[in-house]
């Protein structure tokens, strides 16, 4: 068998063995632990050695069957896609090492969650790697209800009620972006992305298409006003699943609404950017200002999550004219986003095994006990603050950049002033932390892993601002953000 | 009913003028479109003699779409790993069932088990297949179920769960099978095309009928055995 099919094989790999993980730990529920794993450091690996190929032959396509669009489905693989699975498996690593250790003393879970959240791997992967908008709506249904399935594995009436609420609007946005595919398949004969790109016309049918699976989309992103949902379902889970709902799912749904937009709807969009960049400003507001008046540390965290998806969308309108750096900005923002919230979520995992509570004023000099946990959360709040050096510093400084080049200055005035919000909230927890309590509690040992794993993680997201060019070399592999049709228009 | 306040009543006026825009637009865009679309028929047509089946639903599902196929296979095993991650043990008491019930169930039960296996077969050539199948199998689960049977104590533990796995891991599994002919991933080999397509369905509607009938059960049996 020739190489080049080997290579193109491997595209399957990042899907398949995250899925065999889920089906083996399945079958074998009291090794749940072990495969899963060995699963996730199986899929890292297999996604590391997909970077020299894509930097040898560019961006890679696989026709899955060997039939090809518009009959079968492909795969397709460029830089854009590679950074988004090398994040799921990086970040997905950090959380299957600390859920290990998490859920130790309560196997039922444990045993209940490993093929959860393998399947929701698996269907990540497969989205970051679909070319075809129906087998996105699948994979779309597989995040959607692994996510609610973990959400629920907390159990008591929040993570219930949360989860509840998570699978209907999770549907609804399915069913709608599925309304959207319908639509396109109708009028254009194929549900491939690359040929549909080559047949969109501007006419109801694409409009009505657009408005579907974008609001769709959003509703699954959380973005203002559809965020209703995330804080009470991403604030009530289990730690691990927290920070899995808050640093990958959200950017599951983004990924698509960026892909599509770039390939199918940017042409035909007009002021509908303008109108996504200015419900992601008031979200980067209102989730920065609600942060600040929480009172739990993970409703805290769940409401920077509302804030930070609102500068992922200031991307739509300054993308217009500027390309390339706004979409790097927004995307290195969602990357570094990934690495900075799962920390803090680990983080609040922590203090609430540590403490029993995750009141924010009673957290009672908690840096001297914790101190390994307290250093994570400030590292990741300095990445989420966007202070230099930290990815979340690269990725507000290219969205600005895009702001300040085209005089743009609403947009920077909004990307500043989210920045010193969130510097409030952060500083907010840090301080109680150094204070003392009035209610002092009794503490439970918090096992190392747990807090070296949420270090890692923190320390990673401040070393995306060390290592800038490489990442954002990878990004651009493939031309993910069109830059040809950019100069062609010009 | 509890009178609302005015800003509940203004709220859902709102909604209503809402949903009707909304209505109104995508109604308008339906409208707009050609009633003859462009499709994948004459296509699916024109390639059917690679497949080594005759039916053309079956060929698009097991075939040029196997991966979406499979992927919705994993949809159904996911839906029954949320309701065993939330559920310890079946809620259901035995019981036992009227003489009508019980004489009718038995006589009901092999014969399901013989309409799904023509509905299986009947796939390859006409309207029908694996999730047909699967869905009488999984009724006739319910019947069984409903009559008081239970799976015997020394199944209901990993030889269910790997009946559950076994659609997904079939077409796994016949999916590598194209390696060794040197070509992708579900690239099932012409002459074999047919008979690893039957293979795989058989399989799976066994695994479709086994998550539909435990489903039904609710909770995992082993925990209540």
């Amino acid at each position: 068998m020739d190489t080049a099919v080997w290579l193109q094989s491997g595209l399957t790999a990042p899907i398949l063995l995250p899925l065999t993980g889920a089906l083996l730990a399945f079958v074998m529920r009291r090794r749940a632990t072990p495969i899963g794993l060995l699963s996730v450091v199986a899929l890292l690996g297999a996604v590391i050695l997909q970077v020299p190929s894509l930097f040898a032959d560019g961006p890679q396509r696989l026709a899955i069957g060997g039939w090809g669009a518009p009959l079968g489905v492909d795969l397709y693989a460029d830089g854009l896609s590679v950074a988004m699975l090398l994040m799921t498996a990086v970040v997905g690593l950090g959380i299957s090492l600390y859920a290990a250790a998490y859920f130790r003393d309560t196997p039922a879970r444990g045993q209940a969650f490993w093929p959860l959240w393998l399947l929701l791997l698996t269907a990540l992967n497969a989205l970051f790697l679909s070319a075809d908008i129906f087998n996105l709506y699948v994979t779309l249904e597989i995040l959607g209800l692994s996510a609610v399935a973990l959400t629920a594995i907390a159990g008591g009436a929040d993570a219930l009620v949360g989860a509840m609420r998570y699978l209907l609007v999770s549907l609804l946005g399915s069913l709608a972006y599925l309304l959207g595919v319908a639509l396109l398949y109708h009028a254009y004969g194929t549900v491939d992305i690359a040929l549909l790109a080559e047949r969109i016309a501007a006419e109801p049918a694409t409009w009505a298409a657009m408005g579907l699976m974008s609001a769709g989309l959003m509703l699954k992103t959380a973005l203002f006003p559809l965020h209703f949902w995330l804080p009470p379902a991403h604030a009530s889970a289990a730690a691990p699943v927290s920070a899995a709902l808050s640093a990958l799912v959200v950017k599951g749904s983004f990924y698509l609404l960026v892909r599509l937009w770039i390939e199918l709807f940017g042409e035909i969009a007009g002021g509908v950017a303008t109108l996504l960049g200015l419900l992601g400003a008031a979200a980067v507001l209102w989730g920065s200002i609600q942060a600040l008046i929480q009172t739990r540390l993970k409703l805290l965290i769940a409401y920077s999550t509302v804030a930070q998806i609102g500068y992922l969308f200031l991307a739509f309108p300054l993308a217009v004219g500027t390309g390339a750096t706004a979409w790097s900005g927004a995307l290195y923002l969602a990357l570094s986003h990934a690495l900075a919230k799962t920390a803090m979520f680990l983080v609040a995992g922590n203090l609430l095994r540590f403490g029993g509570h995750d009141r924010i004023a009673d957290l009672d000099r908690v840096v001297q006990r914790l101190p390994l946990s307290m250093a994570a959360f400030a590292l990741a709040g300095v990445s989420i603050m966007g202070l230099p050096p930290s990815g979340g510093f690269i990725g507000k400084w290219l969205l600005l950049e895009a702001a300040l080049t085209e005089g743009r200055w609403g947009w920077a005035i909004v990307i500043i002033l989210g920045g010193v919000l969130a510097a409030t909230y952060v500083f907010k927890v840090v301080g109680y932390a150094f204070t003392q309590s009035e209610n002092p509690h009794q503490a439970q040992p918090v096992p190392a892993t747990m807090e070296w794993v949420a270090f890692a993680l923190a320390v990673a997201a401040v070393l995306m601002g060390l290592i800038v060019s490489q990442p954002l070399i990878v990004l651009e592999i493939g031309n993910p953000f069109g830059i040809q049709a950019e100069v062609a228009v010009q | 009913m509890t009178p609302m306040g005015f800003g509940a009543r203004a709220g859902h006026l709102l909604l209503i003028a809402l949903l009707a825009v909304i209505f109104g637009g995508l109604a308008l865009a339906v409208l707009s479109l050609p009633s003859e679309s462009p499709g994948l028929s004459a296509q699916v047509e024109a390639a059917m003699g690679e497949t080594g089946v005759t039916h053309p639903v079956t060929a698009v599902l097991l075939d040029f779409r196997g991966y979406d196929t499979l992927l919705e296979l994993v949809v159904l095993l996911l839906a029954l790993a949320g309701v065993w991650s939330l559920a310890e043990g079946s809620p259901f008491a035995d019981r036992r069932p009227g003489t009508m019930l019980d004489r009718l169930s038995r006589f009901y039960a092999p014969l399901m088990l013989l309409v799904a296996g023509y509905l299986l077969w009947a796939g390859s050539a006409s309207p029908g297949g694996a999730f047909q199948a699967g869905a009488v199998l999984g009724a006739a689960g319910v019947v069984l179920t409903l009559t008081g049977w239970r799976l015997p104590v020394a199944l209901a533990g990993w030889p269910l769960r790997l009946i559950l796995v076994s659609g997904v891991s079939i077409f796994i599994l016949v999916g590598l099978v194209a390696f060794f002919f040197g070509a992708v991933w579900l690239d099932y080999p012409l002459e074999w095309a047919g008979a690893l397509i039957l293979l795989i369905e058989a399989i799976a509607s066994l695994a479709i009928g086994a998550t539909l009938a435990a489903l039904f059960l609710g909770g995992r049996p082993e925990a209540h055995p």
